[in-house]
């Protein structure tokens, strides 16, 4: 944090010393509200209703010359029982281009993996209310959506008939955060972390923009592990690897997209001399399409899959399934409104214990909605 | 079209696009680009769609990403063509668009795509 803070000072420090004119700032504030027919999700009260989704971010980016830009995004979210009130950074950093082949950027950076993971909390880019949830979980996204660490990213052309490559390659810290979902669900079976978990993180992508105009794909991998301690109990996840294969097609009013993530890992909590593994193959995937009917509305459909493969793949805690069918209606360029039906079978994403004290039953239906301002 | 200072005489559509979607901040020969657009209009919608093959919605989409992530920053944007022209005219190495050009433009050139 040390040197964000440097970093942060030294972008002030020039900030003072030239026109605040260039100065760009924009923000989001997004409501969203759930009803579902039985389980409650999100660790909301969503089978009788519930508004309690917000979201909010403000950012400020200024470049200091045309190679070195500085920023910082603030960010609020209220999920349920999840996030608060309070403002945290949700990425800060200073970026250098030396030239479109290559860049660096340094401070708490957005985490690029498959898609839509550095992106998923903008909400204002999307037609969906909920991305796919069991490959970008949102109550899980505060842990995914950045690190603390540097990033090197370019573009390479390859030929007059090849394309364009992306690329970025980062590595740092990541940090389990102590209002998100994994530690809710720790804090569910009797575990306290006051510290927040954390673990050394590193990765890359690599997008492939195809001669075939409209058509991307792309690969990510990313190596993490988690080391944390709470009164009487210790989180060991040992170092693993993530993957996420995808593909992007989009043509006039026509968006296609998949993706296929794996995270196979073995979590060890340890309470005195006890020990209790949770192994983990986590394998998710979706596939999804929409289309544009006019300016301002936008229909589409996506399934997505989730199992833990390293454990019973029959029980409903162990898999999850969403069909989805989504609409959204921009009332101008700023403010829009979005409302979605998700059909879920199995509950092996997205459902607590402590929202859910009478047990879960194996199939739900949602109705999702929000409405949004973006500047 | 082009700020005069602007050393190429023409640009590659591929180019083009690369540079409004903040993929590339240079032309091709290396010198600073800024790019700017209009607010909306006929002329903002006709060169999305025939050089980004995209539609406002996409376009805005795309920046709010870029600037949310912290990886880009907006175009400047202009609600008339006339106000785009001057910045353009003023500010080295800018590139717009414009339904039209006049003779009299001293300070900008037309900048022809290319495939």
């Amino acid at each position: 944090m040390r040197w964000l803070s440097l970093l942060l000072l030294v972008g002030i420090g020039r900030l003072s010393a030239q026109s605040l004119s260039d100065v760009e700032i924009h923000g989001f504030v997004t409501q969203g509200f759930l009803f579902s027919s039985h389980n409650n999700y999100l660790t909301m009260q969503s089978s009788t209703g519930s508004l309690q989704w917000t979201d909010a971010a403000i950012s400020f980016s200024d470049p200091l010359t045309n190679s070195l830009r500085v920023g910082i995004q603030l960010h609020m979210y209220q999920l349920g029982q999840l996030g608060g009130p309070n403002l945290h950074i949700d990425w800060a950093s200073g970026d250098y281009r030396i030239n479109d082949k290559l860049g660096f950027r340094a401070g708490k950076v957005k985490t690029v993996m498959g898609l839509f993971n550095d992106s998923q909390d903008i909400d204002a880019i999307f037609l969906w209310t909920l991305l796919p949830q069991c490959s970008y979980p949102v109550d899980n996204e505060g842990f995914f959506l950045a690190h603390l660490g540097g990033e090197v990213y370019g573009s390479l052309p390859i030929g007059e008939r090849g394309g364009s490559l992306r690329y970025d390659g980062y590595a740092g810290e990541s940090t389990l955060p102590l209002d998100g979902g994994f530690i809710k669900q720790l804090e569910d079976a009797g575990v306290l972390f006051t510290n927040a978990p954390s673990g050394k993180t590193y990765g890359g992508d690599i997008r492939w923009e195809t001669p075939w105009k409209g058509l991307l794909v792309g690969f990510s991998p990313m190596v993490l592990a988690e080391n944390g301690t709470a009164p009487g109990v210790s989180l060991h996840v040992p170092t693993f690897v993530m993957t996420a294969q995808y593909a992007q097609y989009a043509r006039g009013k026509f968006y296609f997209a998949g993706e296929y993530d794996r995270a196979p890992f073995n979590e060890v909590l340890t309470m005195g001399q006890t020990t209790v593994p949770m192994p983990m193959d986590m394998r998710s995937w979706y596939v999804m399409g929409s289309y544009r009917l006019t300016r301002k509305i936008q229909a589409g459909s996506y399934y997505s899959h989730y199992i833990n493969k390293a454990m019973d793949t029959s029980l409903p805690a162990n898999y999850a399934k969403d069909w989805v069918l989504s609409g959204r209606y921009d009332f101008n360029s700023y403010f829009y409104g979005k409302v979605e039906g998700h059909f879920l079978r199995g509950n092996g994403i997205g459902f607590y214990a402590s929202t859910n004290p009478n047990g879960l039953a194996p199939n739900s239906n949602m109705l999702a909605a929000k409405i949004g301002f973006s500047f | 079209m082009a700020n005069r200072s602007v050393k190429i005489s023409e640009i590659r559509s591929a180019d083009l696009r690369a540079i409004y979607t903040g993929e590339k901040t240079r032309f091709a020969d290396g010198s600073h680009v800024v790019p700017v657009t209009l607010k909306g209009g006929p002329a903002h919608e006709v060169f999305l769609r025939n050089h980004l093959g995209e539609n406002p919605e996409e376009f805005r989409a795309q920046w709010r990403k870029a600037v949310f992530t912290g990886r880009g920053a907006m175009p400047k944007t202009f609600e008339s063509e006339l106000t785009l022209l001057e910045y353009v005219a003023a500010t080295p190495g800018a590139i717009g668009y414009v339904s039209r050009i006049s003779t009299q433009d001293d300070n900008v050139k037309s900048l022809p795509v290319v495939k």
